[in-house]
């Protein structure tokens, strides 16, 4: 087999593996940089490339998810509230970006207001006004420009039914500008989470003159440290230049170290991390901002050191769950929901989910960090490999003595998340516990569409659930609080429960703006809640990322899991 | 004279099928070809046997097998040889791979077998239906294998996975999917072309003027004549129906897990095979020795079926290209 | 032979048309809702069904299918939101998923995919080809058995694993070659050739044994045709009776077949480029069933299809210049 040698180290070496690859002829961008690996204080200058697998298709503001705006356009849109580009937990906390603060709350965080810093413009040097932040929410109401989270829809007075500014040029009354630098927010209840929603695309400022419609995220206008220079191919090949009107002082977020930032992608993920691990030319200032590092690709970094010194590893607040809809048999007895808790082998699942370096085993709902309001707790320990004994006798006492036959539906796609490797680790699992594990694959579009209707909802299947920010309410109220169950649309409440003392609970601690005392409650709501077996958690996931050679300052936050783009360097 | 050439065209009417075996284990290339076949067969046959006699199963999962921070790489060298486990066990699961290699032979086979026979049924009749028939029924047939040849296989794939019953028997899914959607249109194309040239040639042409039906004429004349370039084409295609079981593994439209097969097996090795290159070499050697076995087979029944190789052999002379001594491949 | 080509294109147009209506019905039969795709992660039902209106899903597939007919022949005006944008005839719909015009997605997408079908049948032609005719005539000795081995090993391996192959020995391991990025031939022919050769060597390879078979059964069949004996009793030199006359009947079928291929490469090229991430159809074609893009796959289907239709036109022109026996109809 082929292995790549890596001694860059050797200055010799690493000079005759630049002589090498000069001298062929067929190198396209032979630049022979021969560097040493990225050690040093960042500098400014350079050129960023990264490389990835999806083409930024939406480059609209209005349309961006949570987690999609972080990355790339991140670097051309400003909000009014961002993340903290700070490593680990430091990184879970909200900041102010283009306000002054991070928004001042009335009593009952119905009513939030923020001021605008001084002196803020875009790429053109015209001034960033609130009524632009205001135009930019309300953008994002207009059915041509769906996409994003659905939080503005639900939170906003009158939001539930307004369908943007091309249809309605009225606009939201709910949100008020008096002046240019100030804007006010009308909620529909509590959310002392909003800043945290400040921190999404949607509260980017949109010029209403440049307004295009739909055509708008073909060059959007800059308020970041980044404007686009180059769009091509729906996205597919971007390049970021310097925006000379953005300042330092006026963020302290963005670093905004190499001059120009070079995003190609429809790459295969083998392909990116075979580039970034070889980094000839361009590649040695690279970065991924959407390509995980697989089991191989790990198990073939191995013992490389020099490889192995440029993985960045970060935890984004994400757990896998094995689901039940306890409204129909046999799910409905708890004991054998409990039955299934205790017959788990997560080691077996954690193995198919490619090992325990990039899953960690979860009994919790919550993911394992404090922002969440983790508590650590196991309802049925079963230890690392499953109790099939306890499990057989729960069984028995819910009156199957026999066993029981169910089935058990997860995606074909080949995603460690809901793939058929997990599925049938799970099958194996049960097995041995005296059940009857039938598979159900279905094709990733079926599979959403059937998980997600109340009417069609399968009885066991494979679920996962990602942070829209790192707090507890937006982890479980969208599961749990019955209100959400959404009885025509796409449904996450799984379990549909709807439980009075539940809901009530989802809202006290909503009305709470600080952070940590929230957080505690959210932390004792899921062990409330996990007591009930309504969800069996597998496993939590852990990211692991190539950068090139020559990159330097790898921020990645406990926010996102993976490395902020804004802050890494090439010089 | 006349009662000796009526007697060696009955003899040779009679005895046809007893021949071409005749010459078909003449040829030791073949007949190698041909035990490794059964080989593989009787390999797939046995796989439970086999699983019993290594005292494995497909689907047990083993933990303490893989390396799980290594992204569960198998332990121990060459993909986790091993007394228990004669060819290594599976990254992440631990299964044991060679009691998958036999069940995954079941599927694989039996995928591109059946494949080949609906691809070889089906390209034929339209082809020689193309030929034969009038103008309307040759641009029905050519436009048909037209839009067979330019649907996307994949959104096709999925969209009938997705529409037909799950408790329909996946395997035969794949044989229909794969034998309509990879080969036929190509295959046609082939039949229609040589038929059409057949046709101007003058056996085919006496026999029509002698009155002989169409359905005769293809049975009698053309089929044999045609022998020769199917079953050329249709031992490439063989291997090449695997691999599209493969490529609908990888998208997830395959045989449903548990259950294995080589092309599920190859789908899932792809990235392993520089950290575990057993893993990928071992269905990629099976893969590679099948379609050996087919191609050598192939030729062989080809040069055996063709009528005037028998006419050679009793006049007692050969073609200057040497085509009696073919090399095996 | 006007009214031939007249009667091939009235042909061509109906089997585009009868792919549109069975892309249509897939897609209505299949699982999954663009206007849920298209709206994000986490819709309520009030903006899905404000954005199924805004793309026109909820009217009855049949009027979505004619304002699609209507849009090619007449064009189509889009609200933008802010103002309206003209799309213009031919024009294939907005995507679901962004709203950009499908055929300027398409011709951005077109020349990587046409680079990478016409460079790759180039190379299996010569590999096939040649094999083959060294194969038939017995010359070549250890050349001949090792591009015969090599094409057979070609057809045994999907495309992914072949691909991902030449990729680590020569961009990561030998670094003879750059990692493949898609330069446009009329930037940089030069690094456009580079840049694609390994694209061209994975499809050429699996392709090539088939067209090696075939050319040699073909070459052999000819050789032992009557004429050829004739010829060499004459005592024609062989060289000519080879060059002339047997390679020249033998590409007959050679050529039906490549139009055929040349169609069904998609599904490989496909692969082929999300494997090197080529900037093509097939990735365009992979991304959009996905997330449903129905306008999407209709437009790529459609040019596609187009492909398959022109490519048997030609094929069978060509293929009565080069067998004489067959005349066009």
């Amino acid at each position: 087999m082929p292995r790549h040698r890596h001694t860059h180290r050797i200055a010799i070496a690493a000079s005759l593996v630049a002589l090498i690859t000069g001298a062929v002829a067929c190198g396209p961008k032979g630049q022979g940089d021969t560097k040493n690996g990225a050690a040093g204080a960042p500098r400014s200058g350079g050129t960023l490339t990264v490389l990835n697998r999806q083409p930024q298709k939406e480059f609209d503001p209005a349309r961006l998810y949570t987690s999609g705006g972080g990355n790339i356009p991140g670097l051309v849109f400003r909000t009014l509230t961002t993340r903290h580009r700070a490593a680990g937990a430091e990184g879970t906390k909200v900041v102010p970006d283009l306000a002054t603060d991070t928004g001042k709350a009335s009593e009952d965080a119905k009513v939030w207001t923020y001021t605008l810093k001084d002196g803020l413009k875009y790429e053109d040097g015209t001034p960033i006004t609130s009524a632009d932040i205001k135009y930019g929410i309300e953008r994002s109401f207009a059915p041509e420009l769906s996409g994003g989270a659905p939080y503005l829809r639900d939170w906003l007075v009158g939001g539930d039914t307004y369908q943007g500014p091309y249809k309605e040029k009225k606009g939201l009354d709910s949100i008020e500008t008096p002046d240019a630098r100030t804007i006010v927010f009308h909620l529909r209840k509590s959310e002392g989470d909003f800043p945290y929603l400040a921190t999404s695309t949607q509260f980017a400022p949109v010029p209403k003159a440049k307004d295009t419609g739909v055509k708008y995220a073909e060059h959007p206008v800059s308020s970041g440290p980044y404007k686009v220079v180059r769009n091509e191919g729906d996205g597919r090949h971007l390049v970021l230049e310097r925006n000379d009107q953005w300042s330092q002082d006026s963020d302290k977020e963005r670093h905004a170290y190499p001059d120009k930032v070079d995003v190609q992608s429809g790459l295969s993920t083998e392909v990116i991390n075979q580039r970034l691990s070889t980094g000839s030319g361009a590649d040695a200032a690279a970065v991924t901002t959407d390509t995980n590092l697989g089991p191989a690709e790990l198990a073939q970094i191995g013992g490389n050191k020099e490889l192995a010194a440029r993985v960045g590893t970060g935890h984004f607040g994400y757990t896998n769950y094995l689901a039940f809809n306890p409204k129909s048999k046999p799910f409905d007895d708890p004991k054998v929901r409990q039955a299934v808790a205790c017959a788990i082998n997560r080691t077996s699942v954690v193995n198919a989910a490619g090992g325990s370096s990039l899953a960690e085993p979860a009994t919790t709902f919550l993911p394992n960090q404090a922002t969440f309001g983790y508590t650590p707790y196991d309802p049925f320990p079963a230890g690392a490999t499953g109790n099939p004994d306890k499990a057989r006798e729960l069984l028995k006492e819910a009156g199957h003595p026999d066993g029981l036959e169910i089935t058990l539906t997860h995606s074909t796609a080949q995603d460690f998340e809901t793939s058929p490797d997990i599925a049938s680790a799970v099958q194996a699992s049960l097995e041995k516990a005296g059940f009857k594990v039938k598979l159900a694959g279905l094709e990733s579009n079926a599979y959403d569409e059937k998980v997600h209707s109340v009417q069609n909802q399968p009885d066991l299947f494979l679920a996962h659930w990602g942070a829209d920010w790192p707090s507890g309410g937006p982890f479980l109220a969208p599961i749990f609080d019955g209100r959400q169950i959404v009885k025509d649309g796409a449904n996450f409440n799984t379990a549909q429960l709807d439980d009075s003392g539940v809901n009530d609970e989802i809202d006290a601690i909503n009305k709470i703006t600080d952070h940590e005392a929230a957080a505690k409650r959210w932390g004792a709501l899921d062990q409330k809640i996990g007591e009930q077996a309504l969800v069996v958690p597998l496993f939590h996931p852990v990211y692991k990322r190539l950068v090139g050679k020559d990159v330097k300052n790898v921020v990645i936050s406990d926010w996102t899991g993976v490395l902020d783009v804004s802050q890494v360097a090439v010089k | 004279m006349t009662q000796e050439i009526q007697q060696e065209i009955q003899e040779n009417d009679i005895s046809g099928a007893r021949q071409v075996l005749r010459r078909l284990r003449a040829r030791k290339s073949a007949l190698a070809a041909a035990i490794v076949l059964g080989l593989l067969v009787l390999f797939a046959l046995a796989a439970p046997l086999l699983a019993a006699w290594e005292g494995q199963d497909p689907t047990t999962y083993h933990d303490g097998l893989v390396n799980s921070a290594a992204g569960g790489v198998p332990l121990g060298s060459f993909g986790g040889v091993s007394a228990e486990h004669w060819l290594g066990v599976e990254p992440g699961t631990g299964r044991d791979v060679f009691v998958r290699l036999c069940y995954g032979a079941r599927v694989s086979l039996v995928v591109a077998l059946g494949a080949t026979v609906v691809q070889v049924v089906v390209g034929v009749a339209l082809g020689i239906t193309a030929a034969l028939g009038n103008r309307l029924a040759d641009s029905v047939i050519g436009h048909l294998t037209d839009v067979l040849v330019a649907l996307p296989f994949l959104a096709f794939a999925v969209a009938l996975t997705a529409v037909v019953p799950a408790d329909f028997p996946r395997p035969v899914l794949l044989v229909l999917v794969i034998g309509l959607l990879n080969g036929v249109g190509g295959l046609a194309r082939l039949v229609r072309a040589q038929t059409l040239s057949l046709k101007k040639l003058d056996y085919v042409s006496a026999a029509r003027l002698a009155g002989g039906s169409s359905w005769r004429i293809a049975r009698r004349e053309l089929l044999p004549a045609l022998a020769a370039p199917v079953i050329t084409y249709a031992a490439v295609l063989l291997p090449s129906n695997i691999v599209m079981e493969a490529g609908m593994s990888f998208l997830g439209v395959g045989v449903k897990p548990p259950t294995p097969s080589w092309g599920q097996m190859l789908s899932t090795a792809t990235t392993w095979f520089r950290a575990d290159p057993m893993y990928v070499v071992l269905p990629a050697l099976l893969l590679f020795v099948t379609t050996l076995v087919f191609t050598v087979l192939g030729d062989a029944l080809r040069t055996a079926l063709d009528p005037r190789e028998a006419s050679r052999l009793r006049v007692g002379r050969a073609g200057r290209a040497g085509r009696r001594k073919e090399s095996a491949i | 032979m006007t009214g031939y080509l007249l009667r091939r294109i009235a042909g061509g147009l109906a089997v585009l048309l009868v792919l549109s209506v069975i892309i249509y019905a897939v897609f209505y039969v299949a699982p999954g809702d663009p206007a849920r795709l298209a709206c994000g992660p986490r819709c309520n039902p009030e903006q899905i069904r404000q954005v199924r209106e805004q793309l026109g899903l909820n009217q009855p597939v049949y009027t979505q299918y004619w304002h699609f007919l209507q849009g090619i022949v007449a064009g189509h005006d889009y609200s933008t939101g802010t103002g309206t944008m003209h799309c213009q005839a031919p024009c294939l719909g907005l995507s679901y998923q962004n709203d950009q015009p499908v055929t300027g997605l398409i011709i951005q997408r077109l020349p990587a995919t046409a680079s990478l079908a016409v460079g790759a049948m180039v190379l299996w032609l010569l590999l096939g080809v040649g094999t083959g005719v060294l194969s038939a005539l017995r010359r070549g000795g250890i050349t001949e058995r090792v591009l015969t081995w090599l094409t057979l090993a070609g057809t045994a391996t999907p495309v992914f694993i072949t691909g991902l192959g030449l990729l680590m020995l020569f961009c990561a391991y030998l670094q003879w070659l750059p990692f493949p990025s898609y330069v446009p031939l009329t930037d940089d022919p030069e690094q456009w050739a580079w840049n694609m050769l390994l694209p061209w060597l994975a499809l050429a390879l699996l392709e090539a044994a088939k067209y090696a078979r075939l050319t040699r059964s073909s070459m052999l069949e000819t050789l032992a045709e009557d004429h050829i004996r004739t010829f060499r009793a004459y005592g024609l030199a062989e060289r000519s009776i080879v060059g002339g006359h047997a390679l020249r009947g033998a590409l007959a079928p050679v050529i039906a077949l490549s139009a055929a291929d040349f169609g069904s490469i998609f599904g490989n090229a496909m692969l082929t480029e999300t494997m090197f991430g080529l900037p093509g159809l097939g990735q365009l074609m992979v991304t959009s069933t996905k997330t449903i893009d129905l306008p999407v796959v209709v437009g790529v289907v459609l040019v596609t299809g187009t492909a398959v239709v022109v490519a048997n036109i030609l094929a069978d022109v060509l293929y009565a210049v080069a067998d004489r026996r067959v005349a066009l109809r």
